[in-house]
């Protein structure tokens, strides 16, 4: 009977127990998906603040497409005006207007000068770059501690601070591979985009590299936008303002 | 007269102290008005929204200050009837102009550019129309463009041997706009899936007549040229074609890659078909040489985890003099020179001037040459501010130039930028006998 009993115990901690397990890698890429569709298109503008409270913004048109491919248009302040950059996974070029064809970059440069350097401003999906190591739970977020799929990502290590039932991050911190803090993100004021898009709006950053300066970047306009591969090609690059 | 000289000289370097020392003052000035205006981040959607046509560009001034060297061959040529004392200031402003109407699927765009000088030789003022034509854009895939363009072939950063119908950059400057041609081109474009993740396809048809891109080549003749484009394995690669008749055919291929995340290799190739090389000797005699030219440029860029940035090339122009060919035109100059001094007749360094104007007179006319810059973002913590060093070696002659500069663009808008340059090598050398020794100038650009 006492073997029958444990038996049937097993069993149902055996059925159950799946119930309650949590798969990282499903909860990053509802994560990624509550961020922005698959495919979208933005209005960001980004600001730089220095310590002493001077301030620097642009803006910028985003188009996505898929994991993997992705292209921003500066359509402010003047000297920038025209300028767009673009990341296909690894692989990213900055297009000057007149000056010359599209160059290289690297995704630790950051073509705005400040916090936000050029992976955080042509965010691909964090499941396309990262694994998940392991997932906590404290009170009512989620914690994902990610790994690079591959050297060439800009942050070895990435933590996210998820809220439990919205599926949105509250806070990420991009870590070395010796897990010494780069930068945090914070997100914050979830704003109703329309067409089902309900996400953070400003994403705050400050860096443990530089004391003082601040990073801000906010959305005002997210839709759901399918667009062909030839967009996110460096032919297409001085065109992109003909996609708005 | 020397003491003509003596006042000039002295006026010279007291207005190159005064506008070394406005840029200094200026930092300080524009960051405190700046910091008077911060007020709190806003993000108006009005801000987005998408007008039919967009106007823009920039003003910009920049006095300049040039050390001549007497000694030099090119200096006894342009200043051989005239004594301008050991100095000369040279003050420019420039306009560029920016803008474009759209309807449906075309586009109407022009840039132009409007230049004033006001320099030793007195005043002068040009309007170019840099670029102005129609692109007509069916769909995503395909853009036709006709009228006058740049196309900025190559991935070179301070030559493009494979541009071959672009207009040649100023290594000094390589970042400055340029003139276009007037051409007919389409732009095909098509996405895969796989090593291959890019092809585009751009065939480009360039007249050249009588008032219509003169400056191309041989006139009455209709060229037609070619780039196919690859993302092929992480790499771009173009593979580029001419031909026609304003010029030989000729044909080129470049590459770009990145070996890590801040580490990027690219190289160009060009085979010139026929080349003809005009030169001179001693006596002043004109030759031709025909022959098949090879130019070739292999490059680096790398950036360093403390943000310091190296771009290395070396360039090989098969077009170019040699050392002795070289030599021999400086010769010519200095015989042309002895010859005004002693019977005041200019006419041999009236042939002079007449070979170097778009032969021996081209910016880096000799085969072999290194470039070197390393550019430092925001160092100290000083954002928006990047100084950096140039280095240009003509590896034949050992002769160089080296420049510094310092960049601010910290003011929304505005961009500030404070640039010496030197040059030095023996004499015969390529830069050992330019006109200058020393330049030193102050660039403010206004975008709006």
């Amino acid at each position: 009977m006492k073997k029958a009993l444990l038996f049937c115990f097993i069993l149902t901690l055996v059925i159950v127990m799946p119930v309650y397990a949590i798969d990282g890698t499903e909860l990053l890429k509802q994560i990624d998906r509550n961020l922005n569709p698959e495919s979208f298109e933005s209005y960001r503008k980004l600001i730089n603040i220095e310590p002493d409270g001077r301030k620097k913004e642009y803006t910028l048109f985003t188009v996505k497409k898929g994991l993997d491919k992705v292209a921003a248009l500066f359509l402010a302040p003047a000297s920038e005006k025209g300028r767009s950059t673009l990341r296909l996974g690894d692989n990213m070029w900055l297009y000057i207007p007149n000056v010359g064809k599209p160059i290289r970059i690297t995704s630790l440069q950051s073509v705005v000068g400040g916090v936000f350097n050029n992976s955080d401003i042509l965010q691909l999906e964090y499941a396309a770059e990262y694994n998940v190591e392991k997932v906590k739970e404290k009170g009512n977020e989620y914690i994902l501690h990610l790994k690079a799929k591959t050297k060439t990502v800009a942050y070895d290590r990435i933590q996210i601070w998820a809220d439990k039932n919205k599926k949105l991050p509250a806070k990420i911190e991009c870590l070395t591979e010796k897990n010494l803090l780069i930068k945090t993100l914070y997100f914050k004021e979830v704003k109703d985009f329309g067409g089902g898009i309900v996400r953070p709006s400003v994403i705050e950053t400050d860096s443990s590299l530089y004391k003082g300066y601040k990073s801000v970047m906010i959305y005002a306009k997210i839709k759901k936008r399918n667009f062909k591969n030839e967009v996110f090609t460096l032919t297409f690059m001085p065109n992109i303002e003909s996609l708005r | 007269m020397t003491e003509v000289r003596n006042r000039k000289s002295e006026v010279a370097k007291h207005n190159l102290s005064a506008f070394l020392s406005f840029f200094w003052i200026l930092c300080p000035v524009f960051c405190i008005l700046s910091h008077a205006s911060a007020e709190e981040y806003t993000f108006d959607i009005s801000e987005i929204e998408k007008k039919p046509y967009q106007l823009g560009g920039y003003a910009e001034v920049k006095p300049v200050l040039f050390w001549l060297d007497k000694e030099a061959s090119i200096y006894k040529l342009r200043f051989y009837n005239r004594d301008e004392g050991s100095n000369v200031e040279e003050y420019r402003a420039e306009l560029q102009l920016e803008g474009s109407i759209e309807k449906g699927i075309s586009r109407l765009y022009i840039r132009t550019n409007t230049q004033y000088r006001k320099s030793y030789s007195g005043d002068s003022q040009k309007t170019i129309l840099y670029e102005g034509h129609l692109s007509l854009k069916p769909s995503v895939s395909l853009t036709i463009d006709l009228g006058k363009k740049t196309l900025k072939w190559g991935k070179g950063y301070a030559w493009n041997p494979a541009a071959f119908i672009d207009k040649p950059k100023d290594p000094d400057e390589p970042e400055l706009s340029r003139e276009g041609f007037i051409v007919a081109s389409v732009d095909y474009i098509k996405s895969f899936k796989g090593p291959l993740k890019t092809l585009s396809f751009t065939p480009v048809v360039i007249p050249v007549y009588e008032h219509i891109n003169d400056s191309f080549g041989e006139i009455n003749n209709l060229n037609f040229a070619v780039k196919l484009y690859l993302l092929f394995y992480d790499t771009d690669i173009d593979f580029i074609f001419l031909t026609g008749g304003s010029k030989t055919t000729r044909y080129g291929m470049d590459f770009s890659r990145n070996i890590t995340t801040n580490f990027e290799i690219h190289g160009e190739f060009a085979f010139i078909n026929d080349h003809q090389k005009n030169y001179i000797d001693r006596n002043g005699n004109n030759f031709r040489k025909e022959y098949d030219a090879k130019s070739y440029l292999v490059g680096i860029r790398y950036l360093t985890e403390l943000d310091t940035t190296y771009i290395i090339e070396y360039y090989h122009d098969g077009k170019g003099f040699t050392s002795d060919e070289m030599k021999k035109y400086f010769d010519f100059i200095n015989r042309g020179y002895d010859s005004y001094v002693s019977t005041g007749n200019d006419a041999l360094l009236k042939r002079a001037l007449n070979v170097t104007e778009g032969n021996y007179g081209r910016i880096n006319p000799m085969r072999n040459y290194l470039y070197a810059r390393i550019s430092q973002k925001e160092p100290f913590d000083i954002l928006y501010f990047a100084p950096s060093i140039t280095g240009i070696l003509n590896i034949d002659d050992r002769s160089f130039s080296f420049s510094a500069e310092l960049l601010y663009t910290g003011i929304t808008n505005l961009e500030m930028r404070l640039k010496t340059a030197f040059i030095a090598g023996e004499r015969k050398s390529d830069y050992g006998e330019k006109q200058n020794d020393c330049r030193a100038e102050l660039r403010i650009r206004y975008y709006f």
